[in-house]
């Protein structure tokens, strides 16, 4: 029998969430090895199902298919995949999670807990990109909102219940409309059935009036993880008043849900809804671009600044999916792993000073480059990735987003490049204030990074340079998938 | 030899890493000899593909690519994977370019080792050079225009990270996010003639590229939009009109930088970048005249700014942006062969010029030439060999601008004549500003006896690269138009100029009208020794008074000069209307946004849970009471008459109407 390489990478965080569950909250060292080992050991499945992947084809691989609840009147399948979509958002999630639980281990109070619902967040994200059915994807999906609901709620800011709350009813009301459209498409399939890759196939019957509500509901439910203007207000409360790993989560996987889901789900399912709607998304995806890029200009919190310009980022995501290429599909896929390490860093970064100086205010600073140099090396590293310098990862998947929506929409293309500029600008202000100029002397014995902080931000800035240099790496993994997905309706 | 060029790039590459990575910083540190050993192993390679490029033992130009990376493209309405090539092209202008490059590095970085001595970061200043160095060589040599942008944002991040090296002030990180954010603004430009590149053409690579240009599959318009966009980019690299804001600021960096990015790395690379792809600027005439105008007005504008600034290196630095203006127009113009040899005399005349005044700065510790003026005896040195760089700026004979520049004025009198004029002046100017900044800081008595006394004359790991560079700033021009060399070897014998006038350009060349080389001459170096003449009658004395009336007389032309024609102001408007745009967003986002569009919903929802709680207490909480009341009134009278007429019948009918209400109610 074949080893269920994905039902592994998924469950060990839950076998570890149980597991942590039976030992005594005193007992931290204990915690700390177990909640860490049940991160690395999917991390390390997943190394090797990265060089395991076949990327040749653009066919589901590791599937792993069982009927679950099945009667006359419904069937569910447990039935797992992925393909040069879905694989390099699970090896970036394995990552994450690991990464984040590392910055994790200086949480002081309720550690237990904190590991319980961790780690059960972590099933949930693997769940959803892995699942190739709807009622187990529904499923999944519903799952990471609970415990992010309390990672936020309890380990929070100031402001936490709010942001918990209001973070926990948007997406709620999102994924209600979600399954709604599960429900409708569901209903319309003949025989009916959950199997999202043949729901793929029935888009032939299913009429443009359909097709056009069915994709709303699915789009409601997305664009708010993504998020999508005007859908986004969410993230920079919840971002700031999250926990340091929480945003990173947040951040680096969350909101890749989105994203997946529009490329999972309505671009190839209901091709006449999208169709229709990509004059919208376009301009969608612009706003996104530029109005998020000023939003963080005009942020004095570093946090609420990095939040606001993963809100510019997403934007270059959907941008490219409006262009409905193959290359706009490849940077889409590309721009959301590069995201995620880069954004994933900025916010683990941004943790590291205000763990030290209880504040984020940018003007707070000033002249730390002399006093903390491995911080602000780091720091600088991230935020050059993040406004797309080349030879770097987010300049390769920035551009090839760009390039994919060209030949479609050149003016939109040409205004959304705006944002480039303006993501320098609040970048390089951030870094002057900070780090440059003379030294603020409030500051004169501010440490350095310490190890278990290099430990979660340096592999990070390696990838970001080595995706940057080799993007092969990467985009191997994708090619075949988006070149098959962008033929699906030629 | 030619087929390890790519080695050129790399090697300081690999010197940088090295020198940022391993040991400690020390004012003993060796490791900046790393970096020097690199630059030098890159120059030899370079030397020797000049050499066996003239020779013939290597046929130019060379191209040599490696599969990088592939991604989904779709072309021709078909998806398919595309495989992304990068790798060398060495033509005739690449050879020198890499020479020039490596040859001012070099001699920058062993000058450094004195000028840099005693600095807190020593170390790191030499990898981020090296790093410069790199990146710069990188555009040189690279075929693909993938890697040229990635090469050339890289230039720009390393000469972000020179020109603040100086961190703990305020001035240089202000000015290398200046330089940074005004070249990124450029490269809006060219980074959108990149997607039009890819979209039209299907290619990154140079070469394919222009067979592409050549079968016509490019339409007109697109080709001018893509000049043109490159044009943007090479405007705020290259510093021209307008984007030339940053680069005064930029001589906040330490001395030695300013040489390097004025003379080669940095500034050179928009030139650079529109030679290369000329065939683009030949087939498009719209473009081609954009790159020749913004030249001139570079030139001009540049030029009469330079009049005015007591700093020493902003002199140098408006000089430049002036020269760079000359060189655009002459490509502009057709002139292939004399912008690129007028960059590779400027690289010489002008890395030498910023580091003698680098080592003025180095002997009295300000860059304001008020408190300069009769250095010459203190520092014979560099007096002379700044003297030399001078001359070969001003465009006096037989130094190395003198060649360059006439080559580019023919050129420019051959296409217009209004231009020619406004050149001619300008060119005039040049002579003027430059002796006044000579004259200023080593004639006269010492305006600051305490700094000037203390004066004294480098060391020769100063000097000597001092030397070498004005030896080249003697020979350069007279070597290279011995028997046209340089025009055969990076021109290929005219065949750009050829294309150009076979395209339409250099219009008014009929007939009878170009110029007499001779006139020109003659009439320049006349004009050019009397501004010299007038400049020592203001600024060579002692007696600095008539400049100082000069300047009250004509305040009002002073004060705009001064204030960079309002460019300056320009910019900063636009800044400050940016960060006016961002603060309406953000309130845009949490007052009516966050605050109307996302809460109204959760206020609407409350509403209506009021609405539902309000129903609730009102009508079913008091209809459940009035059922209880009157199921206990009637139950109690009742149920004692059924316990004493035993009628369950009666009770169970009660039950079931009561239940049915009930449930009506609390629908």
């Amino acid at each position: 029998m074949e080893l269920p390489l994905l039902s592994l990478i998924t469950f060990i965080p839950l076998m570890g969430a149980l597991a942590v569950l039976c030992v005594p909250k005193e007992n931290r060292r204990v915690l700390e090895a177990l909640s860490l080992t049940a991160a690395a050991i999917p991390f390390a499945l997943t190394v090797w199902l990265y060089f395991a992947f076949d990327r040749s084809t653009a066919a589901m691989q590791f599937v792993e298919r069982h009927a679950w609840i099945s009667t006359d009147a419904v069937r569910i399948d447990y039935y797992l995949g992925v393909d040069g979509l879905s694989a390099p958002l699970v090896i970036l999630t394995t990552l994450m999670s690991l990464i984040a639980l590392i910055a994790s281990l200086g949480i002081k109070e309720r550690f237990k807990e904190y590991c319980f619902w961790f780690l059960i967040l972590e099933v949930g994200m693997l769940g959803v990109f892995e699942s190739l059915d709807f009622f187990l994807f529904y499923v999944f999906w519903e799952i990471t909102l609970v415990p992010m609901y309390f990672l936020i709620g309890i380990w929070g800011g100031p402001q936490k219940e709010y942001a918990a709350i209001k973070f926990f009813l948007y997406t709620l009301a999102g994924s209600v409309f979600m399954l709604l459209g599960i429900l409708a498409l569901y209903f319309k399939a003949d025989p009916h059935t959950f199997d999202m890759l043949q729901l793929m196939k029935i888009h032939g019957s299913l009429s443009f009036r359909f097709q056009v509500l069915a994709f709303l509901a699915f789009y409601f439910g997305f664009a708010i993880k993504v998020p999508a203007f005007p859908f986004h207000t969410w993230l920079p409360l919840a971002h700031v008043e999250a926990p340091t790993a929480i945003s990173v989560i947040l951040a680096a996987v969350l909101l890749k849900m989105g994203v997946y889901g529009i490329m999972r789900v309505n671009y190839p399912m209901l091709p006449l809804g999208f169709e229709w709607f990509l004059p919208y998304l376009v301009i969608i995806a612009v706003i996104n671009i530029v109005y998020g890029a000023l939003c963080a200009m005009a942020q004095n919190d570093m946090k609420k600044m990095v939040a606001y310009s993963s809100i510019n980022h997403m934007g270059y995501c959907l941008l490219a999916i409006a262009g409905a290429s193959a290359t706009g599909f490849a940077g889409a896929a590309f721009q959301m792993i590069n995201h995620g390490i880069i954004t994933g860093a900025l916010f683990l970064l941004v943790g590291v000073i205000y763990d030290r100086a209880h504040t984020r205010d940018i003007g707070a600073f000033g002249g730390l480059a002399a006093k903390v140099p491995v911080y602000a090396g780091l720091m600088s590293l991230s935020c050059f990735a993040s406004l797309g310098l080349p030879g770097m990862a987010g300049f390769v998947s920035e551009f090839l987003c760009f390039l994919g929506a060209f030949p479609r929409w050149k003016i939109y293309a040409a205004i959304s490049v705006i944002g480039i500029i303006v993501t320098a600008a609040f970048f390089l202000r951030m870094i002057e204030k900070v780090f440059l100029g003379p030294l603020n002397n409030k500051w004169a014995d501010l440490p350095d990074m310490n190890a278990r902080e290099l430990l979660s931000v340096v592999p990070l800035a390696v990838l970001m340079i080595v995706l940057g240099i080799w993007p092969r790496w990467a985009l191997d993994m994708m090619n075949t998938t988006m070149v098959g997905l962008a033929g699906l309706f030629r | 030899m030619i087929e390890y060029v790519w080695l050129v790039p790399l090697l300081p590459l690999a010197a940088s890493l090295i020198i940022l990575f391993v040991g400690r910083e020390s004012d003993h540190s060796p490791m900046p000899y790393v970096g020097i050993a690199a630059i030098g192993a890159g120059l030899w390679i370079s030397l020797r593909v000049i050499f066996d490029g003239a020779v013939g033992a290597a046929v130019l130009p060379f191209e040599k690519d490696w599969s990088w990376y592939s991604f989904a493209a779709d072309l021709g309405g078909r998806a398919f994977i595309f495989d992304m090539r990068a790798g060398v092209l060495i033509d005739g202008a690449a050879a020198v370019m890499l020479a020039v490059v490596c040859l001012v590095s070099l001699l920058v970085q062993v000058y450094s080792l004195g000028y840099m001595h005693g600095d807190t970061r020593f170390k790191r200043y030499f990898a981020y050079i090296s790093f410069f160095t790199a990146s710069m060589l990188g555009l040189v040599v690279s075929n693909n225009l993938i890697v040229t942008f990635a090469c050339w944002e890289l230039v720009g991040v390393s000469s972000y990270l020179l020109i603040g090296f100086w961190f703990e002030q305020k001035a240089p990180p202000y000015a290398g996010k200046k330089a940074f954010i005004t070249t990124k603004l450029g490269d809006l430009g060219f980074f959108l003639a990149l997607l039009l590149t890819f979209t039209y053409a299907g290619t990154y690579n140079i070469v394919r590229l222009k067979e592409a240009v050549a079968m016509g599959y490019l339409p007109p318009v697109v080709l001018t939009f893509i000049g043109l966009g490159l044009l943007a980019g090479a405007a705020g690299k290259s510093a021209q009109a307008p984007l030339f804001i940053w680069l005064p600021d930029a001589m906040e960096g330490p001395t030695p930088v300013s040489a390097l990015i004025h003379a080669a790395p940095m500034v050179a690379a928009g030139l650079y970048l529109v030679a290369r792809v000329y065939f683009i600027y030949l087939a498009s005439p719209a473009a081609m005249e954009a790159v020749a105008w913004v030249g001139l007005a570079t030139a001009f504008l540049a030029g009469t700014m330079a009049l005015v600034p007591y700093d020493i290196k902003r002199v140098l630095a408006f000089s430049t942006v002036s020269q760079l203006g000359f060189m655009m127009c002459a490509l502009g113009v057709g002139g292939y062969t004399a912008g690129l040899f007028h960059l590779t005399t400027h690289a010489f005349f002008k890395a030498l010029l910023f580091l003698c005044a680098g080592s003025v700065i180095h002997a009295v510790h300000t860059n304001d030439m008020r408190s300069m003026g009769g250095l010459s005896k203190r520092m014979p040195v560099t007096f002379l060999t700044m003297a030399v760089g001078s001359l070969a700026l001003a465009g006096i004979p037989p130094f190395a601008g003198f060649f360059s520049k006439d080559l580019i004025l023919e050129k420019v009198f051959e296409h217009s004549h209004l231009m020619f004029a406004v050149l001619v002046f300008t060119a005039c100017l040049t002579a003027f500003y430059t002796f006044r900044m000579l004259f200023l800081t080593f004639l006269g008595d010492g305006r600051d006896h305490d700094r000037v006394a203390h004066a004294e004359e480098s060391g020769s790991v100063m000097t000597v690269p001092l030397l070498i560079l004005a030896a080249l700033a003697v020979v350069s021009g007279w070597l290279f138009e011995h028997g046209h060399a340089f025009a055969s070897f990076v021109g290929n014998g005219g065949a750009a100029e050829a294309a150009a006038e076979a395209a339409g350009h250099g219009t008014q060349a009929a007939a009878g009208h170009a110029l007499n080389p001779m006139v020109l001459a003659v009439g320049l170096t006349a004009a050019a020794v009397l501004l010299i003449l007038l400049a020592y009658s203001l600024y060579g004395g002692p007696d600095l008074s008539r400049a100082a009336r000069i300047k009250e007389r004509f305040l009002p032309v002073f004060n705009v000069l001064e204030n960079r024609w309002g460019f300056d102001a320009f910019f900063l408007f636009l800044v400050d209307a940016s960060d006016r745009l961002a603060v309406l967003c953000r309130w845009l986002d949490t007052e009516v946004i966050d605050r109307i569009f996302v809460d109204g919903w959760g206020l609407i929802c409350r509403v209506f849970a009021e609405i539902s709680h309000l129903f609730d207490a009102l009508f079913v909480d008091q209809a459940v009471d009035g059922c209880g009341y009157v199921s206990r009134d009637v139950a109690g009278r009742g149920l004692r008459s059924l316990v004493a007429r035993g009628q369950v019948q009666e009770y169970l009918l009660y039950l079931a109407v009561g239940v049915s209400l009930f449930a009506i109610l609390n629908k």
